[in-house]
C-alpha cells in the first residue's frame, strides 16, 4: 500500500562489535542530497535529532582538511552539547568521510563516518557507516553518556513509548 | 579448560562490565551485568529514533530545495 514510506524507510545494523550502518532512501538526487550535509543553512534545518532542539551554531568547511562544528541546545535553552569534527575526504554529490566526536562537555572519543550518496532510480540511497571506538573505550562512553543524560534520554525513551 | 584459564575468562568479562563478582567466605558467586549490554540497546535505540526523526525533516528540506528541472523525456 503506502509504497512511499516503505522506500524511505530507514535501516540501522550493527556489523561486528564496532560498526553500525544506516540507509535511507530520499527523492531527491545525490548531489542534493550531498549539499543537505555539506552547505550549513541546510544542515541548521534538519540535523536536529528528537523534538525540541535547535542547532544554534553550524559551521562546516565543506572540504578535505576542514573542520566543522555544531552546536546543539534545547529550545528552552536548559540543556546543550556539541560535536566537532574534521572532514577527510569529499567526492562531491558522492562521498564524504570525517571523524567527529560529542562533547559533554568533555570530549568523548572518535567516531569515524563515511557517508555515500548513491543515485537509485530517481532518488538517492544513502548509506552511513559508522566505525565506533573499540568496545572498552565505548563501554566507558556510553556509562558517561548514560549518567549524564540519564534523565533527559529516559523522558524521551516515555514519549516514544 | 584449566582453573586459570576459567579466571582469564571471567576477568575480561568483568572488565567489559559484564559480570559483577561478590565475596562470600571463599566463595566468588559471579552474576551477569545487563547494564553494559542495556546501555548498548538503548543507544543504538536513541540513535535510531533521531537519526529517523532527523531524516523525516532532510525529506522536507529536500523537497522545498526544489527538483532540478528534469531534460530528460518520461
Amino acid at each position: 500500500m503506502s509504497k512511499t514510506m516503505k522506500t524511505n524507510k530507514m535501516t540501522l545494523e550493527t556489523e561486528g562489535e564496532t560498526h553500525v550502518i544506516v540507509t535511507r532512501r530520499f527523492a531527491a538526487s545525490p548531489e542534493m542530497v550531498y549539499r543537505a550535509h555539506t552547505e550549513p543553512k541546510l544542515i541548521q534545518q534538519w540535523l536536529l535529532g528528537p523534538e525540541g532542539w535547535v542547532m544554534p551554531v553550524c559551521i562546516n568547511e565543506a572540504r578535505p582538511g576542514g573542520i566543522f562544528r555544531y552546536e546543539w541546545t534545547k529550545a528552552d535553552g536548559s540543556q546543550g552539547f556539541h560535536i566537532t569534527g574534521e572532514i577527510l575526504e569529499m567526492e562531491p554529490g558522492h562521498r564524504i568521510v570525517h571523524v567527529e566526536r560529542m562533547h559533554m562537555p568533555d570530549a568523548l572519543p572518535d567516531t569515524r563516518i563515511e557517508t555515500r550518496f548513491d543515485a537509485a532510480g530517481e532518488g538517492t540511497l544513502m548509506t552511513m557507516r559508522m566505525t565506533l571506538p573499540d568496545a572498552q573505550t565505548r563501554a566507558m562512553m556510553l556509562a558517561t553518556g548514560m549518567e549524564r543524560g540519564m534523565e533527559a534520554s529516559y523522558a524521551r525513551l516515555e514519549g516514544l513509548i | 579448560m584449566t582453573q586459570p584459564a576459567i579466571s582469564q575468562h571471567l576477568k575480561v568479562l568483568e572488565e567489559a562490565g559484564l559480570i559483577s563478582q561478590r565475596v562470600e567466605g571463599t566463595k566468588r558467586p559471579r552474576r551477569l551485568e545487563t547494564a553494559g549490554i542495556e546501555a548498548m540497546d538503548e543507544w543504538l535505540v536513541r540513535l535510531r529514533k533521531s537519526l529517523e526523526k532527523s531524516y523525516a525533516r532532510l525529506d522536507e528540506v529536500l523537497a522545498a530545495m526544489g527538483t532540478p528541472k528534469k531534460e530528460k523525456g518520461r
